[in-house]
């Protein structure tokens, strides 16, 4: 039987060599321990689901907590809003105020990123 | 056979014997998946027994280390134990396996890379004048081999899975989940910087492809 060489590719001697492996049997072990190892996986208890369906209305309810909060606290703000009016220099006093507030805001989210970071670095290395 | 052993033409019905597998073992890989799937774990043996030799190899192409090569195909075999639910009847179950088993090779090589040599630290096989010399000659092939392990990740698995594959480029894409046309430029990428490592094998190949790549194919096992 012809290999299935593909009549647009050019071979050469790399292709020789590198389609000429040789076989590797494997030793004689190899199928019992595997099955051995299949058979612990499948005697080993199976993994117990996240309860989906009890934790839904919990859920449900908690995200709509959330976002009435947000809707409400969003509502109060600019109805608040509407009654001040700022001068130029309390503008910037203000802006002074919240610069901290920037700061933190960032250290947090790179704080998150790096987090998320190492968590993925860990789960590559199969230590999660 | 010892994986670094002489090249004896024995080789030439490994790629005719694994497309022997997938298409002599498909009626039986899918009464297997279907028993497993009842619940008769014993069943599952079979398919380790059908296809222990074409994961060995795979992974061995990967890593060249014959304990790691079983291990990782060990490894393909758990996972695949544990997702055959996961097996959609709409590929074979050999495209599925290798798929699953080079995601596996290629994941445990990430956590523990196999020790490579640079490319341009790879010993440049000797020249045409020695090449009848038997023992020359495999190891000018060994060399090359051990290439193929310092080329970049993303040129080598698609080398590795095209030769495997006995040059398929269909079977390696598909066993990559990667379409033709990257597996194609990765692989021409792949073998240029394989030839321009080893220049003079393009010389010989004239002179010597026609007396080596085809009737070493022939050679019954």
């Amino acid at each position: 039987m012809k290999p299935n060489v593909k009549p647009e590719m050019d071979h050469d001697a790399i292709d020789r060599i590198l389609v000429a492996e040789e076989e590797l049997i494997p030793s004689s072990g190899f199928l019992a321990a595997t099955m051995e190892r299949v058979r612990e996986e499948a005697a080993r208890p199976k993994p117990i689901p996240f309860p989906w369906m009890r934790a839904l209305p919990g859920i449900v309810l908690a995200a709509a907590v959330l976002g009435w909060g947000g809707f409400e606290l969003a509502r109060t703000g600019v109805t608040a809003a509407r009654g001040f009016s700022f001068t130029q220099a309390e503008l910037a006093a203000a802006g002074r105020a919240l610069e901290p507030a920037g700061w933190v805001a960032l250290a947090l989210v790179a704080s998150l990123l790096s987090w998320l970071y190492s968590r993925r670095m860990a789960g590559r290395s199969g230590l999660l | 056979m010892q994986p670094g052993s002489a090249g004896n033409g024995l080789t030439g019905s490994r790629g005719a014997l694994f497309e022997m597998h997938a298409a002599n073992s498909a009626a039986e890989d899918l009464a297997d998946v279907e028993r497993v799937l009842a619940g008769e774990v014993q069943t599952f043996e079979g398919i380790v027994r059908r296809w222990q030799g074409p994961l060995v190899n795979m992974a061995w192409r990967y890593c060249r280390d014959r304990g790691r090569a079983e291990e990782m195909a060990q490894e393909a075999f758990l996972r695949a134990w544990r997702g055959l639910e996961g097996w959609r009847r709409d590929s074979s179950f050999s495209t599925w396996l290798f798929a699953l088993a080079a995601n596996v090779f290629r994941s445990e090589l990430q956590r523990f890379p196999a020790v490579n040599v640079p490319l341009e630290d790879v010993a440049e096989p000797a020249g045409p004048a020695t090449q009848h010399d038997g023992l020359a000659e495999r190891q000018s092939d060994e060399a090359v081999r051990r290439a193929v392990m310092a080329l970049p990740t993303r040129y080598r698995e698609p080398v590795v899975l095209y030769y495997f594959h006995e040059m398929d480029v269909a079977a390696a894409s598909r066993t990559m989940g990667l379409p033709e046309g990257t597996v194609k430029a990765r692989l021409a990428r792949g073998r240029e910087m394989l030839r321009q490592r080893f220049p003079h094998l393009g010389e010989q190949s004239t002179s010597r492809l026609s007396s080596t790549l085809r009737p070493q194919k022939e050679v019954p096992q």
